[in-house]
């Protein structure tokens, strides 16, 4: 009965593909404007990225030193600060569509790499194999990928036990698995604090520091998971309306659930393997958009891509402003913007155990 | 979920334990024995370390005598440590009691509702955001105060939906972790390093101020709990019921509430929000006493064992890198949850 509960939230509310779609979303003319506005938002959220900083440039000074690189003090400031927004990019996007698409293909509105331990999961195998091999094994997204995947299965046998799933038990399940890998993480970066010099700030999801390098290791990871994820996007549609009625369609679910677990893994694994474990993103983007665009997976995940990095760029900002001349970690921001959308998805009463 | 919302264990059915009968007489053994192993770990850890101390020398040095390199060993370094240990775990683990008769669920724990964060990120804003105007330990009681509240409107049902409490507890500690971070980043360099590991729970270099704030508010606050106790084991068996005892149901829960609040706030404020203890030890003092009720002296007693048997395991377990205790509650505590949603889905599968 809880699936149903759960079909009754907005990941399976009435998502008919096809044009057919609920009067209130859904004219086209109107969501590409609003996928515009969104682009907007982004290129906005670009140019304060690279523009703020312990030592601001005026956001005209930013375009001629990315067009014009003069070598002046100020060119070089921007240069500096293009991988961190670059990252910044790929990571919003991959963690706000992975949020769309677990939630979509386990019904479950509150589907977030982070709160179901996929994140800790990632982290924990990437500090293991760092520990066990090298810090530039570790530092592959190869390496996140084993953890991710055992997570999220050990989440899914403790929290739904193979009978019902319940929303809520598993965001409990992924609490408890989160607490033991915390756990793992910190005795293993305590034992070898040379090793895991610079993971400290890494653990709490950080942009800060990435070379480019690192950047061009997970950007391929997370390209292929975006493009899955558009292929996706009409499958899913079709999954919400029930197994049967996908297949009756002419389509495979057990396959449509394979491939979407492919590329939310390679998602959160190159996001997780670059920036660390940074929660509530696949939580809140994916919240906001589907009140803009309903449920339709084929305007869904397109905004999710756009909003996901204005939300962690933005974050990313308001780290740097806050507490200069420091700066807070991205994650600690997202935790606080995104944990009020958990309390609101739980208080609509759909997730009730 | 009906389940989950009767936590009595299996040997607990039995209708209210009248005092002086067997569930009495198991409590005081629970108690004594709680007490014999945290004195006994306690002495343990007075001998070991670097400088190394032989039973003879310890009693020498806590009669007064010894030499000033023990004098410092044993009275500045190690007592001191396993002193907060012990209190603050007794205040974990009541404050666990209270909260989880309160809300009649093992998961309404302060360290999984997120009041053992809202505490430490209250401890952080008065060290270290704006130091001066109100003391550590009272920032931690205004921040286990916020995030008890947050929780509580959060939930839309008050206490009464105990899988939404954990899932707004688990936003309300998100966010309370995010203040910390704040702090830190605010903070000097040095005052960063000491809260960096403070963060996950530690016992590292604690003074005498620190056993006095946690000692004078156990001094104060345990002897309410045990007042309190026999109340909320009416609560306990229902609101009618308890009005038919006379026991006010609203008015109980609310002192609960506010002494755990307390209790939580007093023992992060010296340890850093400990993870799991106020879950554990609870659950561990019913099961070994059996009675119905909070059981806060049986509590007070695992809960002081539990901490500073942990800190010695966290301190000794990999020789030469001494962990924060909050590593192994956490790990300990964490396997402990999962084993009790995985029995708590048997049960209900059943």
């Amino acid at each position: 009965m809880a699936a149903t509960a759960a079909l009754g939230g907005p990941v399976g509310a009435g998502a008919p593909a096809g044009p057919r779609r609920a009067p209130r979303h859904g004219r086209p003319a109107a969501l590409a404007l609003g996928l515009l506005a969104a682009l907007a938002l982004l290129v906005l959220a670009v140019g304060l990225s690279v523009a703020v900083g312990s030592r601001s440039v005026p956001l005209g000074a930013v375009w001629s030193a990315l067009v014009a690189p003069d070598g002046s003090f100020v060119s070089t400031v921007v240069a500096s600060r293009v991988p961190r927004t670059v990252l910044g990019l790929l990571v919003g996007a991959a963690l706000a569509v992975a949020g769309a698409l677990v939630q979509g293909l386990t019904r479950n509105p509150l589907g977030d790499p982070g709160l179901l331990g996929v994140n800790a999961g990632a982290a924990t195998s990437v500090v293991l194999v760092s520990a066990l091999v090298g810090t530039t094994a570790g530092r592959t997204p190869w390496a996140a990928v084993p953890g991710a995947l055992a997570a999220a299965v050990v989440v899914h046998l403790v929290g739904a036990g193979g009978r019902s799933v319940s929303p809520v038990r598993l965001v409990l399940a992924g609490a408890a698995v989160s607490a033991v890998l915390g756990a793992v993480i910190q005795s293993l970066v305590l034992a070898r604090p040379e090793t895991f010099d610079t993971y400290r700030f890494w653990v709490l999801g950080s942009l800060a520091g990435r070379t480019p390098e690192v950047v061009a290791q997970v950007a391929p990871f997370i390209a292929v998971g975006l493009v899955l994820a558009l292929v996706l996007a009409r499958p899913l549609d079709a999954l919400a309306l029930g197994d049967e009625a996908a297949t009756a369609l002419g389509l495979r679910p057990g396959l449509t659930r394979v491939v979407g677990l492919l590329a939310a893994t390679l998602l959160v694994a190159g996001a997780v393997a670059a920036a660390g474990p940074i929660a509530f993103v696949g939580l809140a983007v994916p919240h906001v958009v589907r009140g803009l665009t309903g449920p339709d997976h084929r305007w869904l995940v397109p905004y999710c891509a756009v909003l996901g990095p204005v939300l962690l760029l933005g974050s990313d900002v308001v780290g740097r402003v806050v507490a200069r001349p420091g700066e807070i970690v991205v994650g600690a921001v997202t935790a606080f913007v995104g944990a009020p959308f958990l309390v609101a998805a739980v208080r609509r009463g759909r997730v009730a155990g | 979920m009906s389940v989950l919302a009767r936590p009595a264990p299996p040997g607990s059915v039995a209708p209210l334990q009248r005092p002086g009968g067997a569930g009495r007489r198991r409590s005081v053994v629970v108690v004594a024995a709680g007490v014999a192993v945290t004195l006994a770990t306690a002495f343990a850890s007075l001998l070991l370390g670097r400088l190394g101390l032989t039973p003879g020398e310890v009693l020498d040095v806590l009669g007064g005598g010894g030499t000033r390199i023990q004098r410092w060993a044993v009275l500045t370094d190690r007592l001191p440590r396993v002193a907060v240990g012990a209190l603050a775990g007794a205040a974990f683990a009541v404050a666990g009691a209270l909260l989880q008769s309160v809300t009649r669920n093992p998961l309404g724990s302060p360290d999984v509702i997120g009041l053992g964060s809202g505490a430490a990120a209250g401890a952080a804003a008065a060290g270290l955001v704006w130091p001066g105007i109100v003391p550590v330990p009272v920032g931690a009681l205004l921040g286990a105060a916020v995030a008890v509240a947050a929780v509580w409107l959060g939930t839309g049902r008050g206490f009464a939906a105990p899988l939404r409490m954990v899932v707004a507890g688990i936003a309300v500690g998100a966010m309370a972790l995010a203040l910390v971070e704040l702090a830190l980043a605010r903070a000097s360099r040095e005052d960063a390093l000491d809260i960096a590991t403070w963060i996950h729970g530690s016992l590292a270099a604690r003074g005498r101020e620190d056993v006095a704030v946690v000692g004078l508010a156990l001094l104060v606050l345990l002897p309410l709990a045990l007042a309190l106790s026999r109340p909320l084991a009416a609560v306990e068996m229902g609101d009618d019921v308890a009005t038919g005892l006379g026991v006010p149901p609203g008015r109980t829960r609310g002192l609960g509430v506010v002494l755990a609040v307390a209790l939580t706030g007093s023992a992060v404020s010296v340890a850093g929000p400990v993870a799991f203890v106020a879950l554990t030890a609870p659950q561990i003092a019913r099961r070994l006493t059996g009675a119905t009720g909070p059981g806060v002296g049986a509590a007070a007693a695992v809960g002081a064992a539990v901490l500073v048997l942990a800190d010695q395991v966290a301190q000794r377990a990999v020789p030469g890198t001494p962990y924060p205790v909050g590593v192994v509650t956490g790990a300990l505590g964490g396997v402990y949850l999962a084993l009790l949603l995985v029995r708590e889905w048997r049960r209900s599968a059943a």
